[in-house]
C-alpha cells in the first residue's frame, strides 16, 4: 500500500493511502504511521483511494488515534468508502476519531477545534 | 463448488483472497459482497493461524439462490467464532486494549454462520447476502 504524507501551510498533515489495507498493507506502513502520529499536530488520513480495510489496518489506525489523542493532538479520516466506513463504525474507531465524506471538511473541522482549544488557553 | 487448500501462513491470506477475489468476479457476485468475503477470511485466516496454530485451511465457496456461501475448514484448535463475543470501543476515551476485532467483523459481516467440529477440524460455514452491486469500484479493485 502506497503512503504520502505532505503538510499544508496551516500545519495539517495529511497522509494519503492508496491501496489494500489488510494484513500486508498494514505491515508496510505501520513504522511510517507511528512516525507521524509522534509528530503531527493535526493529521488528516485520507482513505478514499483505500479499497478494502480489515482489522490489523484498524489496528493501525487506532494505535495513531491513540497516541495522537494522548498528545493532545487532533486527528480525522476522511473520504472511506461504503465498506470500509462500515468497518470503522462496527469496530468502534469512529467513538474514538471523527469520519468526514472529504479531506477538506475533516482539515477545516480539526483546524476550528485546534483554534478554539488556543483561545480558550490564552 | 470451487475449493483451494491454503498453508497454515499468514501471508497464504493474500493468496486465499485473491483467488477468492478471481472467484467471485466468475460467480458475478456484487462488490460488497466481494468486499465481505474478503474480510471474512482474512479474519479467519489470521485467526487460525496466530491463535489456533492451523497447518493448513481449504476453502469452498459457491452460490445459493438466495446468495453465496464460503466454507472455511482449518486444522488449528477448536474455535466457535459464532459464540465469540463482538468486540467493539465504547465511548471516545483512549484506556483500551487494541486487537480483537476480527471475530466481531465476521458475525457482522455476514448473514449467518453456521459452526462444527468434526474430524479435529474446525467447519464454519458463511452465508452472504448477493444483493445488488452498490459500489462498483469495490468490485473493479477486487477483481484486479
Amino acid at each position: 500500500m502506497d503512503m504520502n504524507v505532505t503538510e499544508t501551510a496551516e500545519g495539517v498533515t495529511h497522509v494519503a493511502l492508496d491501496g489494500r489495507f489488510d494484513i500486508a498493507g498494514a505491515q508496510e506502513v505501520d513504522g511510517r504511521f507511528a512516525e507521524v502520529a509522534e509528530k503531527a499536530k493535526i493529521l488528516v488520513i485520507d482513505l478514499s483511494k483505500v479499497s478494502f480495510l480489515a482489522s490489523l489496518g484498524v489496528r493501525t489506525l487506532m494505535v495513531s488515534a491513540k497516541t495522537m489523542i494522548r498528545r493532545g493532538a487532533y486527528i480525522a479520516v476522511a473520504g472511506a468508502n461504503e465498506g470500509v466506513e462500515k468497518v470503522l463504525r462496527l469496530t468502534g474507531f469512529d467513538e474514538l476519531v471523527g469520519l468526514y465524506p472529504d479531506t477538506a471538511a475533516a482539515a477545516a473541522a480539526l483546524t476550528s477545534r485546534a483554534k478554539e482549544f488556543e483561545s480558550r488557553k490564552s | 463448488m470451487r475449493s483451494r487448500d491454503f498453508p497454515g501462513t499468514v501471508e497464504a491470506a493474500a493468496d486465499a483472497e485473491a483467488w477468492l477475489a478471481s472467484e467471485s468476479g466468475a460467480l458475478g457476485l456484487a462488490g460488497d459482497t466481494t468486499f465481505a468475503i474478503n474480510l471474512c477470511v482474512e479474519e479467519l485466516f489470521l485467526n487460525a493461524v496466530k491463535h489456533g496454530h492451523a497447518n493448513k485451511a481449504t476453502i469452498s465457496i459457491w452460490t445459493e439462490p438466495d446468495g453465496a456461501r464460503l466454507e472455511f475448514v482449518d486444522d488449528g484448535q477448536a474455535f466457535d467464532p459464532t459464540a465469540a463475543p463482538a468486540k467493539r470501543l465504547q465511548g471516545p476515551g483512549t484506556d483500551f486494549e487494541i486487537g480483537g476485532f476480527g471475530t466481531g467483523l465476521v458475525q457482522k459481516f455476514t448473514r449467518r454462520m453456521t459452526y462444527r467440529r468434526a474430524e479435529g477440524a474446525n467447519r464454519l460455514v458463511l452465508e452472504f447476502d448477493a444483493g445488488p452491486n452498490k459500489n462498483p469500484d469495490l468490485r473493479a479493485v477486487s477483481a484486479e
